[in-house]
């Protein structure tokens, strides 16, 4: 077992031993490496001003990441790009140019995250990436936030770059480290296989498994997080299925939140309307679904879905399996036993009549209020049969079996999704928080379902505002 | 080709997207430097019984640890002196230093952390405006604008309406936190790497506190990555914990905060809760207008009064009152102190203002923007403000005539009404607000700067002021300047990180006036030196060619000196610097400007106290989600007054950032608080500002084409008066809650969350199907 790090960054190769595997990128980057272009701001992935690229295997495009939130060790195998690695010698990178002549930067501390980040845009192989139009420059660079130039001049810096002249990041720093083989670095692990993995987990009860690290980072640089021992299954490949079976989606354990988004765009869209506004793209190029699963927070946004269409999680490569409304068992409790994993979910592809609900302060990349799934199996305007699933209003994501029983069977009239707002109020006991009050949520469990209402069976001749 | 006018890049714009420009924390350690940090109150209120270091003192990495015993002095304040530094015996806010740690590693500073006990016996805190002014918990004194005679007015008044506007806070959330690096020097001299607006207070601070005299610390500001005001006072505070520690210990040390700390630790933007009294006739023409003014200061007073004197200036906005009595007071809270925040009292009293027209128009079922240019000030008449200042060169009638016609303004609320009775599912709104923003600082000696430009033999030219360099690109404006009195390129002149090595005794970069008084005071050290290099000039035309010496006649231009009398002989310009050094001709000077012709008065609330008047007019259109309160721009269109701009794409990106800015802190920026006092949304991940999916899909930016003699170059301040007119976006959701709320005068307090904006509509519809109706789900039709 390998027991040091091994990364390239801007194509050179670095090997990190011991303690210091523990240190997240932006840190290493700026005190080791003296390469202090990358920011640090939030420490949380919020912000977007240490945003790197990362590359894992030969097939990926380089991907922007917040390098605040991601330990060296969870990196192990990867090829990073950062800032300085994107100008040659004689000229910027025509992100760069585009961002002087545009006035993109003011103060400047945000603009080296939002050139890498646009830079990424311009690395997909799976579209012409010569141009981008705006709304994938705003969809781009929903994880960058700027507090000077009110972005409309990124945006128009973006929208001038001609990105045929640049040499691909995957042209200019081709090379991986090799680094396929397990490793362990004190109480990290990355094994190769799936059995090495679940030994790992069986030898060290309370293990943390940290795929993305986008919420376990965020607990180690603001809590002080210390988990007895971290567990990586990223270099397990069997674990990066991704495929639609039977009428579900089979996703592994290592499938990141943007592959999936990705996946679901035309089998699920009601879902990736929602996944468009989970997270920033840095967030949803580390993150995996099943870690979103597996975080179990109340308001995790692909929940309420997964609750309606009846997920179902297989542990340890199938050897056990748990429905997904029955895996929650309290506040971040949940039905797994020391030596399980997560291996893959299995989602249904919901065809009745779905929407699903995200209430946040800010549209974009905010932690949600409220969130809500409503599935209908209608005969004719006969509801069949109700599922409802709403997240931010207890310790866990639940369903409503009341209002859920009220529905059923009634004809689908504005009185009845009044009367269900209702007694959906009454099912919940929600908290006030910096989120919102108590009121504001019971509030909103009482409206959504009249606001489902009107969008499925109500007037539809409301033009809904498009961002350009 | 004159620079001035030309939209050349920011001067730091390529080190800035190559990740070269250096911050304080980028950077390199110095040899024994020290990592510094602080323990700070955990309570609102409280009294300190005692600290007990000792635990902390033996643990390893630790250099030293320090209480407000170890300062010389330890009270400063920028006008009033209120604040201790470290707390002494009673601590005023969560997040006042107590003890500063000065450690070898982060480790060991989180070690002494933990080891330090702080025991404090809670007092009762105070948390809200109204609870500080049953107890007279005030800061400073009750300022007074008067004019006319309210009360008569009132008395023989046709209309009459009252109300509150109430306002939020708003955290900064510069990008770079809070961060200082000092280095102690031979001597008791210490350099202080300072991320601040104001160099010359961290100087003077530091000097005081630390018992030394003023010009042993030179305080350094390359950039800042981020200001907004939020480094014009608060960051003093860590240059002089950093300080402190490099003068005691005699090793270099740095504080950089980290984002959470630094939201938790400095004060904002000022809520405001402001009571309104106006008579109006039947046209909606005010006649009396009397407001008072409550911010909620903080702690400590900070820059608390002179943002309220602000407050007051701008109570009037763009209208006439003929009779006002506009009061205003500070009250003391249990928060960090409030302080400096682009706008500065400014937004909080124009959004009362307008607040007040816009419910004239409820109350009168008239259009608001009709009510507004009724009441808008004069061109000859009705165009003095309530402090005696003359609107001269007032363009705000043409503002708000053309942005109703540029924005389809009466088209567009037609729109909205139609929308509005069809819609079961949205709601929308729409409304025209204006800025009127008086530059110049209301303090009149702060209004002035100095400036140091040295030419080298090569011809370049180095440039240092007081301006500190925030990303506003002021020293872009400054090297824009330069060029033209040289008649060179941008390109040849280098501005220099700010110091009060060079310039002493500087003003904050602050009140958007850092190009107008420091471009003034550089353009009057070059003048200087041309005078001279004019002289050199004209002798040697005189010797070469004949012409007889008139240095009136030297021109510098595109590079090159000639007398006007003959084109054809020419020097270039480095040639000349060089026969200048050779004639033994100074080609270094110092500069200075003072604003002429201000006059005010702050006791009696009346004078001249701005220069003149950044003006400007904007219409947002909103869109409101019925069951969810969550709202969206869908078109904004603004005109202004910026004169002449001296860089037209740094202006723009003023006004596009400032705008969002203000959108931000009237929409979704919430400063929410547990009943203890403590922060609860101190990181992005609760303290949601703009991000780009927020700007909105049409965005309409322009300005008219005026001149402003007053001002160098003919341009004007633009750094805070665009962030004004985002109360349009704010009123326009006024405006929307005004189709619910059954002809009676919407509330809406500021921000406009999501939540606040449910609640209301909430509000409304169980009031229009009476008391008993509150099970009722559906929103009104």
């Amino acid at each position: 077992m390998r027991d040091h790090i091994l990364i390239h960054i801007n194509g050179k190769p670095h090997r990190i031993d011991g303690d210091a595997a523990f240190e997240t990128l932006a840190n290493y980057l700026r005190r080791d490496v003296a390469a202090t272009g990358t920011k640090i701001v939030c420490e949380e992935g919020d912000c977007g001003a240490c945003t790197v690229l990362t590359r894992r295997s030969a097939e990926d495009d380089y991907r922007a990441v917040n390098s605040c939130i991601l330990n060296l060790a969870q990196l192990d195998g990867s090829s990073i790009v950062t800032v300085e690695g994107l100008r040659d010698e004689k000229s910027l990178h025509p992100v760069q140019e585009a961002m002087v002549q545009c006035h993109g930067a003011q103060c400047g501390y945000c603009t080296p995250g939002f050139v890498v980040a646009m830079v990424g845009m311009f690395e997909r192989c799976d579209r012409p990436c010569d141009r981008i139009d705006e709304k994938q420059v705003r969809d781009g660079l929903t994880g960058n936030l700027c507090r000077c130039t009110g972005y409309e001049p990124i945006i128009k810096a973006a929208l001038a770059v001609d990105g045929a002249p640049a040499a691909k990041m995957r042209q200019r720093y081709p090379s991986l480290p090799d680094a396929n083989d397990s490793v362990q670095v004190g109480t990290f692990c990355a094994p190769a296989t799936l059995d090495e993995a679940i030994a790992f987990k069986r030898e060290h009860p309370g293990c943390t498994i940290v795929q993305g690290g986008t919420d376990v980072g965020v607990w180690v640089n603001k809590r002080r997080y210390q988990a007895p021992a971290m567990l990586s299954l990223a270099k397990i490949d069997s674990l990066r299925e991704l495929r639609e079976e039977d009428g579900t989606v089979v996703v592994g354990a290592n499938t990141t939140l943007a592959d999936f988004e990705a996946f679901i765009a035309d089998r699920i869209p009601e879902l990736a309307g929602i996944m468009a506004i989970f997270g920033s793209p840095q967030i949803k190029n580390a993150g995996t679904l099943v870690g979103n699963i597996a975080n179990g927070s109340p308001i995790g946004d692909t929940l309420p879905y997964l609750f309606v269409a009846g997920a179902v999680l297989e542990l340890n490569g199938g050897a056990r399996t748990v429905p997904i409304d029955r895996f929650y068992l309290g506040y971040r409790k949940f039905d797994l036993q020391p030596d399980e994993i997560i291996t893959r979910v299995r989602i249904g592809i919901v065809r009745d009549t779905l929407k699903l609900y995200k209430v946040s302060r800010r549209k974009d990349l905010d932690i949600s209020a409220f969130t809500a799934a409503i599935r209908l199996a209608m005969t004719g305007d006969r509801i069949d049969r109700a599922g409802i699933a709403y997240g931010g209003v207890a310790p866990t994501v639940i369903r409503l079996p009341r209002t859920e029983a009220f529905l059923t069977g009634k004809s689908a009239t504005l009185e009845t999704f009044e009367q269900a707002g209702r007694i959906a109020r009454s099912e919940i006991k929600p908290i006030s928080d910096v989120r919102g009050s108590a009121d504001y949520r019971l509030q909103l469990a009482e409206n959504i379902m009249t606001k489902f209402w009107y969008e499925v069976f109500g007037e539809t001749t409301t033009p809904r505002l498009a961002h350009a | 080709m004159p620079s001035v006018g030309k939209n050349i890049p920011h001067d730091s714009a390529v080190g800035h997207v190559s990740g070269e420009s250096v911050y304080i924390d980028d950077m390199a350690p110095l040899r024994g430097e020290l990592i510094v940090d602080f323990v700070w109150s955990p309570v609102a209120h409280g009294r300190i019984r005692g600290i007990d270091l000792e635990a902390a003192r033996a643990l390893p990495g630790i250099a030293g640890l320090f209480t407000y015993r170890d300062l010389h002095h330890n009270l400063f304040g920028a006008i009033i002196q209120d604040e201790f530094l470290l707390a002494e015996d009673v601590v005023s806010f969560i997040g006042h230093p107590i003890v500063v740690i000065a450690a070898e590693s982060r480790a060991a500073i989180r070690a002494a952390k933990a080891a330090i006990t702080i025991d404090i016996e809670e007092l009762e805190p105070v948390f809200t405006i109204d609870e500080a002014k049953k107890r007279g918990l005030f800061i400073g004194k009750t300022m007074t604008i008067q004019r006319g005679d309210v009360t008569s007015a009132f008395a023989s008044a046709k209309n009459i309406l009252e109300g509150t506007f109430v306002n939020g806070g708003q955290d900064h959330f510069y990008l770079e936190s809070q961060a200082a690096l000092a280095v102690p020097g031979e001597f008791d001299q210490l350099t202080v790497h300072s991320s601040t607006q104001n160099p010359s207070e961290v100087q003077d601070v530091i000097a005081h506190l630390l018992g030394l005299p003023i010009n042993k610390v030179v305080v350094v500001t390359k950039r800042m990555g981020g200001g907004f005001g939020g480094k014009e006072c608060q960051a003093t505070h860590p240059a002089a914990i950093a300080a402190l520690v490099a003068h005691k210990l005699k090793r270099p040390a740095r504080i950089a905060y980290g984002k959470d700390d630094d939201m938790c630790v400095t004060g904002g933007r000022h809520p405001f809760q402001n009571d309104y009294k106006v008579a109006f006739d039947d046209d909606g023409v005010i006649t009396a207008a009397q407001i008072d003014f409550y911010s909620d200061g903080g702690a400590f007073a900070d820059l608390s009064t002179s943002v309220l004197g602000r407050a007051l200036t701008h109570a009037d906005n763009a209208y006439y009152l003929p009779n006002a009595l506009i009061r205003g007071t500070v009250c003391r809270l249990n928060y960090p102190p409030n302080t400096a925040f682009r706008g500065f009292g400014g937004p909080q009293g124009i959004a009362t203002i307008e607040t007040i027209l816009e419910e004239i128009a409820v109350v009168l079922k008239k259009d608001p923007l009709e009510i507004r240019r009724r009441n808008c000030y004069g061109i000859d008449e009705r165009n003095t403000t309530p402090y005696g200042q003359v609107v001269r060169n007032n363009h705000l009638p043409h503002l708000f005539d053309q942005i109703a016609e540029r924005g389809d303004y009466h088209e567009r609320v037609a729109q909205v009404a139609s929308f509005n009775a069809a819609s079961r599912t949205h709601l929308r709104g729409i409304a025209c607000t204006a800025v009127k923003f008086g530059i110049s600082f209301n303090t009149k000696f702060l209004n002035q700067a100095n400036a140091l430009v040295n030419v080298y033999l090569d011809g370049s030219v180095q440039v240092s002021t007081g301006a500190t360099e925030m990303g506003q690109g002021v020293n872009t404006k400054i090297r824009q300047i330069v060029a033209d009195e040289f008649g060179i390129d941008a390109e040849r002149v280098q501005l220099m990180a700010t110091s009060t090595e060079k310039n002493n005794n500087t003003s904050a970069t602050a009140a958007s006036s850092g190009a107008d008084l420091n471009g003034g005071a550089a353009a009057d050290a070059c003048r200087k030196i041309r005078t001279r290099m004019a002289g050199v000039a004209a002798e040697y035309f005189e010797r070469v060619a004949g012409i007889e010496q008139s240095a009136d006649e030297i021109i510098f231009e595109n590079g090159d000196v000639f007398d006007r009398r003959n084109f054809a002989q020419r020097v270039p310009f480095p040639a000349l610097v060089k026969m200048c050094h050779l004639e033994r001709v100074s080609v270094g000077e110092r500069g200075f400007y003072s604003t002429q012709g201000l006059d005010w008065d702050a006791d009696k609330g009346c004078g001249a106290p701005f220069l003149y008047f950044t003006q400007g007019t904007a219409i947002s259109e909103v869109e409101i989600d019925r069951f969810t309160g969550m709202m969206d721009v869908r078109r904004i269109d603004m005109l202004m007054d910026i004169g002449k701009p001296i860089n037209p794409g740094i202006d723009r990106g003023q006004i596009t950032g400032a705008f969002i800015q203000g959108m931000g802190w009237l929409t979704n920026e919430e400063m929410r608080y547990d009943a203890k006092g403590n922060l609860l949304s101190h990181s992005p991940t609760t303290y949601k500002i703009p991000n780009i999916q927020d700007l909105p899909p049409v965005f309409n930016v322009d300005w008219i084409d005026a001149e402003n003699p007053l001002n160098i170059r003919s341009s004007k301040a633009v750094g805070e008066p665009p962030l004004v007119l985002a109360i349009s976006v704010w009123m326009a959701v006024k405006n929307a809650l005004s189709y619910l709320s059954g002809g009676t005068i919407p509330k809406l307090y500021a921000p406009a969350t999501g939540e606040e904006i449910l609640m209301r509509m909430t509000e409304y519809r169980h009031a229009a199907r009476g008391a008993d109706a509150r099970e009722v789900a559906a929103p009104q039709m």
